[in-house]
C-alpha cells in the first residue's frame, strides 16, 4: 500500500546556509532532520510526504525545505509560506514554486477578523490576490486559518472553485489566544472538539476542490493517544466528505517522541476502525497522492 | 384556545408541518422585529468576540438567555396563534426545552445540513419556526421534506447540493410567518445567497415526560410565569 504523509515539517539548525526564525518553540540549535524524517518513513512503510515550510517566510528562509525537495525528488512536494507584509505575492510565490517542486503555500490569516453580518466585498480582502495567483498557476492552498476568518472561507472557495484547497489539522480553525505549547515543545490547541466553526467549514463539502487533513489530533485532544475524544469528528469528516477526500498526515517532528511516528501511522485503526481496505488505502495516501499529482515512485526510491 | 381544524390535523400528521401565516402582525410584529433587533445589538459584540475566540458560530448568531431579555420572547412560547396546535398534537402535555432568536448571515453554504432532530425513540418534538422579517427564497428559509417524519420514511441520502434531496419544499414567507414541523422529520436551513441577513426564531416543544423535566431551567423567570399553564409550559411543576 502506498503511504504518504501529507503534512509535515523538516529544518535545520540555524546557519549560514540554512536562516531561519528562531524562538523559545525551535531555539537556533534544534533541527528536525530529513534523515530522521526518512529513516521513520522508511521503517513504517511510508513512501511519499508534503514538506511545509516552518520557520519563516522569507525567501532564503525556504532553504532548507529546497534543499530536502532537490534531494528527494521523487519523495516529496513542498509547501511554502508568504510573507504578511510581502508587496508583491505573486512573485514570492512564482519565486518558491519556479522548480515545480514546491506546489502550494500555507495560509494562517485570511485577512479578519470579519463581522458575518457586515457587508462584505471578497476581492477587498487581504489574501484575494494570493488566491488569484493560486488559480492562475495552480497553485495549491493549505489552510489553517484563524476561527475569525471562519466566515470568509467559504466566499473564498466559491469564487475561486479551481484552486485546490487543503485544510490542515482536522478542519479546526483555532480560535484568538488558544495556542499555547506543553513540555515538549507541541503547540497545543484549547478548541471545543467538535469545533465550533463546523458550521462554517463542514458543508463545504459541495466543494470539490476541498480536502482535509486527518492529522494534529495531540494539540486538539484532552486525552493521551490515541486521542479517541477527536474519533467522532473523524467519523463526521468521513461522512461529509468521504474517504477520497481525507489525507492522513503526521505533523512530523511534534509527535516524534509522543507517541511516536508508527504509532500515528496505526491511528486510524484506532479512530475510525471501521474503515475498508480500499478507504483506508485512499486516505493513508491516495487521495493525497492524486490531488496533489505526486509521481509514481520509482522502484529504487520505493 | 384555538385547536385544529380537522384539516389541520391531517395535514400535520401526514406532512409533518403545518404554516401559520400572520401569526404575528400589526403593532405586535412591530414589537417582536424592535426587541429582536435591540437585544441583537446588545449581545452583537460578545458573539464576535466568541467568534474570534472560536467559542461562538460564525455561522449564525443566537442572541442568549432571550426570555431574560424580554418578555415578549416569553410571550411567543404560548402564544395564540399556534399554542393550541402544539396543546393539541402533543395530547395536552406540551413543554418548551428551548428558544434559539437566531440571526443566519449571507454565506454561499448553508450552516446544517438535512437532518432530522431526533429519532423516534424521542417522545414527539415539535418546532415553531417564526420569520421576524420576510424571508426570501434565496435568504436561507426553512426547508423540510413532507411525509419524512414518519417512522416508515425514508431512507434519504446524503446530498452534497442542498437542492438535491429528493421531495424536499422549501418554505418562504412574510414577515410574522409561524412554520410547525415535527422534527423527526428531514429539513434544514436552505443557503441565504441574499445580500442580508436573515432573522427568525426557532421555540422547540416536546411532549412531556419525566426524564426531560428539569425545574431549574427556567426558575430565574419563574416570576413570570404565574398561570398553572405557563408553569407546567416551563416544567416548574407538571
Amino acid at each position: 500500500m502506498l503511504r504518504l504523509d501529507a503534512h509535515l515539517h523538516v529544518f535545520a539548525k540555524v546557519s549560514a546556509e540554512f536562516p531561519r526564525h528562531s524562538d523559545q518553540t525551535m531555539p537556533a540549535d534544534s533541527e528536525a532532520p530529513v534523515e530522521v524524517l526518512l529513516q521513520e518513513m522508511e521503517e513504517h512503510g511510508v513512501g511519499q510526504a508534503v514538506l511545509v515550510q516552518i520557520g519563516g517566510a522569507e525567501l532564503d528562509q525556504h532553504a532548507y525545505l529546497r534543499h530536502c525537495l532537490k534531494a528527494h525528488p521523487e519523495r516529496f512536494r513542498g509547501i511554502g509560506l508568504i510573507p504578511t507584509d510581502c508587496s508583491d505575492p505573486a512573485a514570492h510565490m512564482d519565486r518558491l514554486a519556479a522548480d515545480g517542486d514546491l506546489i502550494g503555500f500555507r495560509l494562517f490569516d485570511l485577512g479578519g477578523p470579519f463581522d458575518p453580518l457586515a457587508p462584505l466585498d471578497i476581492r477587498t480582502t487581504a489574501t484575494y490576490p494570493i488566491w488569484q495567483r493560486a488559480a492562475e498557476k495552480d497553485y495549491v492552498l493549505w489552510l489553517y486559518p484563524r476561527a475569525g476568518d471562519s466566515h470568509i472561507i467559504a466566499f473564498l472557495i466559491d469564487a475561486f472553485p479551481q484552486v485546490r484547497v487543503v485544510f490542515n489539522h482536522l478542519m479546526v480553525f483555532p480560535g484568538q489566544d488558544s495556542i499555547t505549547f506543553d513540555e515538549l515543545g507541541r503547540p497545543q490547541i484549547d478548541t471545543p472538539m467538535p469545533p465550533m466553526t463546523r458550521y462554517s467549514s463542514q458543508r463545504l463539502h459541495q466543494y470539490e476542490n476541498v480536502r482535509i487533513h486527518l492529522s494534529g489530533q495531540y494539540a486538539f485532544s484532552k486525552e493521551q493517544y490515541p486521542y479517541r475524544d477527536t474519533a467522532a469528528w473523524h467519523t463526521t469528516l468521513l461522512q461529509s466528505f468521504g474517504a477520497d477526500r481525507l489525507m492522513w498526515a503526521s505533523d512530523f517532528p511534534w509527535i516524534l517522541k509522543e507517541p511516536g511516528y508508527g504509532r500515528l501511522v496505526g491511528i486510524l485503526d484506532e479512530l475510525l476502525p471501521d474503515l475498508d481496505e480500499r478507504d483506508r488505502v485512499s486516505i493513508m495516501g491516495g487521495a493525497a497522492a492524486r490531488f496533489l499529482r505526486f509521481p509514481l515512485l520509482s522502484e529504487k526510491s520505493s | 384556545m384555538i385547536r385544529p381544524t380537522a384539516k389541520q390535523r391531517r395535514h400535520f400528521e401526514e406532512e409533518g408541518y403545518l404554516i401559520v401565516e400572520n401569526a404575528f402582525v400589526g403593532d405586535e410584529l412591530k414589537r417582536l422585529q424592535t426587541a429582536f433587533d435591540r437585544c441583537a445589538a446588545a449581545c452583537k459584540p460578545a458573539w464576535l468576540e466568541g467568534v474570534v475566540r472560536g467559542t461562538s458560530p460564525a455561522a449564525f448568531f443566537d442572541i442568549p438567555d432571550p426570555f431574560g431579555r424580554d418578555d415578549i420572547f416569553i410571550d411567543l412560547v404560548d402564544h395564540e396563534s399556534y399554542y393550541g396546535l402544539l396543546v393539541d398534537f402533543t395530547d395536552d402535555d406540551l413543554i418548551i426545552l428551548a428558544p434559539q432568536v437566531r440571526t443566519v448571515p449571507p454565506s454561499p453554504i448553508s450552516y446544517v445540513g438535512w437532518h432530522p432532530d431526533v429519532p423516534h425513540t424521542n417522545p414527539l418534538h415539535i418546532k415553531v419556526q417564526i420569520y421576524v422579517d420576510d424571508v426570501a427564497p434565496d435568504q436561507g428559509p426553512f426547508a423540510f421534506v413532507p411525509g419524512s417524519h414518519k417512522a416508515e420514511a425514508g431512507p434519504y441520502p446524503r446530498v452534497t447540493r442542498m437542492e438535491s434531496m429528493p421531495g424536499h419544499k422549501v418554505f418562504p414567507g412574510k414577515a410574522g410567518t409561524a412554520i410547525l414541523f415535527n422534527s423527526y422529520g428531514w429539513h434544514t436551513s436552505m443557503i441565504n445567497s441574499a445580500d442580508k441577513p436573515r432573522k427568525s426564531i426557532i421555540l422547540i416543544y416536546e411532549k412531556w415526560t419525566e426524564e426531560r423535566v428539569n425545574a431549574n431551567q427556567y426558575a430565574a423567570i419563574a416570576d413570570r410565569l404565574q398561570t398553572p399553564a405557563r408553569r407546567r409550559l416551563f416544567s416548574l411543576e407538571h
